[in-house]
């Protein structure tokens, strides 16, 4: 990481806490303040001259009775313009927390989004949270949802899944490993093929619970015999690490398998099963919803930004096919490979395809049209080598369609490491 | 950028999480101090009067006396338990928002995205976000029972939106009673954010009036509430005009909203007026237009859009402009080419985001990004793609790491085939 992006991170993180703190200090004012507000304004009514005034005895004589009133009148006004004075300060005192909170969000979060979007598109962001419920093993709620909405029941199937996928993870976390492995037995072939070593992991684990928690030289044994056969072929380096362990079985934590010991095992093997669960469901790990939002979360100041400055140019930003600026990513929120011309700095797009040249740098179609100028020879921009735009080669359609790596496409450019791999490309050089 | 995190965009949804508590305390508080104030000037007039009765008669009526000394024994007496109901209420919201700020709080708590506390403070979040909309789409059962689920109960708002329901469960059985007592209650805020939902309220009643052929009714309902709206007056109107002419459509002028005669809320008055003259099968177009039934439609967004601000809840569902939001950012043109859709990527889901992404732009991207299929990381020099004799490549570390768990031999996750990973050939990115 640059280091200006190091001193970003440590300008955010503390412009996030400067809300929070003085937030907290704001709120303890407001809480200090209403807990002595309303007793002291009863108090006031209590202790005021007027609880005297009324009691006395209301004789007749009229000079008397004009100056109690008078009293009276004198005690009213100083009682309510009292109160008045306390609840004044004290709304002031919400107040100032008010503008603290406009000061930090000092834009409206609608500016980002567009309120036509989701129309006539409800009952499928209702489809969207009730699979959500479902992910989360929600169940109950889905039946309440699905009341509340009126949605059609179109999801018993997949809540079938989950609830056992549930019934599994509950077990795994009360260190039972039976329906889990129980499961990946079934679906061996399929996990297989995935490359996925769920079933191994999962006996390993059972191994190990017995080396570990139960400290049973004997019941170790016998499992490895009785489970560790079929994985020799793939996972025979592991295993006679877990077979040499069992010298230790009394001071593993002292011994070079200490690292077995470890609880993150049983967590790792947690997530490692609900993605292979997930997965051979054809679906992701996390919930795509919670997915989309945390990523939205983190999208918005960057929307809301570039939305007011295109705001105050009056330029219309939604209805467009992209942003007209980047939103940043975390690593783990890029799900697809993407070439960037380095040259316009334009996404490939079905009309506007990346094209490598023969000296094997990669720029899209528009870009290479403009530096040929038709058909002229041009040089690469990014090295000496010249060429004429009809021998750079679609890279999208030919040349990556054939080596499969449709999803791998480019950085700036690929080279491959000798010739042999370079007939991959079907390019002579 | 890998593991950035940053703290503040964490909090980018939160004002309305702040602020509502805080209104609500405003409110609470208040009420109780208006009527206090309310009747004590009351009782000093009172006293003022039967001073000047005094002076006058030069006599002392005792009932009079005895009546406001009871008068004020009954102020100090109801404004007390008033203050106390207050300050009961106002407790609630004081703890709901103190239980916000130290919700808050934990954010300072997460260290990076990989903390398991990120993901459990984002999962709550999403909660929220989810139980908003739930309210404001009218799943209350179902928001109710998310937060109790949750435990989130003191971080949603499902009072506030259950009196909004209440309300707009009379305007769609087309009863305005409900609506107009909301609007008498917070007479003094919705004239700060320039309000018409009371005039267009009571321009409904009289068409409902006139749609039971109830004219006689009507007359004298508009005589009596639109008043305080239309000057009679018509050098007051000129006043107002020449005096406030750059302030919104709605004049104040002692605390009394006016209409000017170009107002378009003056041209719906006078339409109105003249729908006594038309019954409700009329074919002639603009009093046609007043009756009809979807001007109750009209009435329940208009009655939203200003409950929402008056509450400093946000005009659309958080989930909404959340979810526009990251989906704009996922957003490629890869996630609509069936070859390439990745099973993580949310927006790759034809059926469900997917659909909601549609119309929505695509994230704008500068650089190139190489993603493996089997670890789903970025490639780069650290991680480089490695390319396998059947042509697919994958990043180094995932044909590695399989490869140390399978004896030296990865698998192909696309075709199947088992090859040695020594087989394997760098791809340079330069």
């Amino acid at each position: 990481m640059p280091q200006s992006d190091c001193l970003d991170v440590v300008l955010y993180k503390d412009r996030a806490m400067d809300v929070i703190n003085s937030a907290q200090t704001e709120y303890k004012k407001i809480e200090t303040k209403h807990i002595d507000f309303f007793p002291k304004i009863i108090e006031k009514m209590q202790t005021s001259t007027l609880n005297q005034q009324i009691t006395q005895d209301s004789t007749n004589e009229v000079e008397t009775v004009k100056l109690n009133l008078m009293e009276i009148l004198r005690s009213i006004e100083l009682l309510t313009s009292q109160v008045n004075d306390d609840h004044k300060e004290f709304q002031k005192t919400i107040s100032r927390y008010e503008k603290v909170i406009d000061k930090k969000w000092k834009q409206d979060i609608t500016i980002a989004s567009n309120p036509d979007a989701f129309v006539d598109k409800e009952p499928v962001l209702q489809r969207t949270i009730a699979l959500h419920f479902i992910r989360q093993g929600k169940f109950k709620l889905v039946d309440t949802f699905m009341q509340d909405t009126q949605l059609m029941d179109f999801t018993t199937d997949l809540q079938e899944q989950f609830d056992h996928m549930y019934e599994i993870l509950d077990a795994i976390n009360n260190f039972n490993l039976e329906l889990a492995l129980e499961w990946a037995k079934s679906k061996r072939k399929e996990l297989e093929q995935r490359g996925s070593s769920l079933e191994f992991d999962l006996h390993r684990l059972h191994y190990i619970k017995y080396l570990v928690k139960q400290q049973d030289r004997k019941g170790a044994l016998n499992y490895a015999r009785l489970n560790f056969n079929d994985f020799q072929t793939r996972h025979m380096h592991e295993i006679r690490r877990l077979m040499c362990a069992i010298l230790y079985i009394d001071r593993l934590e002292s011994s070079p398998y200490a690292d077995l010991t470890s609880n993150d095992a049983w967590t790792d093997i947690q997530t490692t099963f609900t993605r292979d669960f997930c997965n051979l469901l054809k679906m992701s790990c996390d919930s795509p919803l919670y997915t989309s939002l945390t990523v939205g979360s983190t999208a918005l100041p960057t929307i809301i930004k570039m939305a007011t400055i295109m705001k105050e140019k009056k330029n219309e930003w939604s209805q467009q096919d992209e942003l007209p600026v980047e939103v940043p990513l975390t690593d783990d929120m890029r799900f697809h490979s993407i070439f960037a011309c380095p040259v316009s700095k334009e996404q490939s797009s079905e009309d506007n395809p990346p094209m490598m040249m023969p000296c094997g740098h990669v720029i899209c179609k528009e870009s290479l049209n403009k530096l040929s100028k038709g058909n002229g020879r041009f040089k690469c921009p990014y090295c000496p080598s010249e060429s004429t735009s009809n021998q750079a080669v679609k890279t999208y359609r030919t040349v990556f369609s054939r080596m499969a790596t449709r999803d791998v496409i480019l950085g700036l450019i690929i080279v491959a490491a000798d010739a042999e791999i370079l007939t991959y490309f079907d390019m002579k050089f | 950028m890998a593991d950035r995190f940053d703290s503040d965009s964490l909090l980018a949804l939160e004002k309305a999480f702040l602020k509502v508590p805080l209104v609500q305390l405003r409110g609470s508080t208040s009420k109780a101090y208006k009527n206090f104030e309310k009747e004590s000037k009351h009782l000093q007039t009172q006293i003022k009067q039967l001073q000047n009765e005094i002076a006058l008669n030069n006599k002392v009526d005792a009932d009079k006396i005895r009546e406001i000394h009871e008068n004020i024994e009954k102020w100090l007496g109801s404004s007390k338990l008033e203050f106390l109901e207050a300050h009961r209420e106002g407790q609630k919201h004081v703890a709901r928002g103190r239980q916000r700020v130290d919700h808050l709080s934990e954010v300072s708590l997460i260290t990076n995205i990989y903390d398991p506390k990120y993901k459990e403070w984002t999962g709550k979040r999403a909660d929220r976000v989810i139980v908003d909309y739930l309210l404001r789409e009218g799943f209350r059962d179902t928001a109710i029972q998310l937060a109790r689920e949750s435990d989130i109960e003191s971080l949603v708002d499902i009072d506030l939106f259950t009196e909004a329901h209440v309300i707009e469960q009379a305007l769609r059985k087309n009863r305005c009673t409900e609506a107009l007592r909301w609007c008498n209650e917070n007479k003094s805020s919705l004239r700060k954010i320039n309000s018409t939902l009371e005039f267009i309220l009571r321009v409904q009643e009289v068409i409902e009036l006139c749609r039971e052929n109830k004219r006689e009714e009507a007359l004298k309902y508009s005589k009596e509430h639109f008043k305080a709206y239309i000057d009679v007056n018509k050098k007051g109107v000129q006043d107002v005009k020449k005096t406030d002419s750059q302030s919104g459509p709605i004049r104040r002028r002692d605390n009394v909203k006016t209409i000017s005669s170009d107002d378009p809320l003056y041209k719906q008055y006078l339409q109105m007026m003249g729908a006594l003259a038309f019954p409700p099968n009329t074919t002639c177009k603009p009093y046609k237009a007043l009756y009809d039934p979807i001007r109750w439609e009209r009435l329940i967004a208009r009655f939203r859009i200003d409950f929402y601000e008056l509450n400093a809840l946000p005009s659309q569902p958080l989930l909404n402009v959340t979810l526009q939001a990251g989906l704009s950012a996922l957003k490629t043109p890869m996630c609509y080419q069936h070859e390439n859709k990745n099973i993580d990527c949310p927006v790759c889901s034809p059926d469900t985001l997917g659909t909601l992404a549609k119309d929505l732009p695509m994230n704008h991207h500068v650089n190139s990004t190489l993603v493996c299929r089997i670890s789903k990381k970025i490639m780069n020099e650290d991680n480089y793609p490695m390319i396998l004799p059947n042509g697919c490549a994958y990043s180094r570390d995932a044909l590695a790491e399989m490869a140390s768990k399978n004896d030296d031999k990865v698998t192909c996750p696309r075709t199947g085939e088992v090859y040695e990973f020594s087989k394997c050939k760098k791809l340079y990115i330069l």
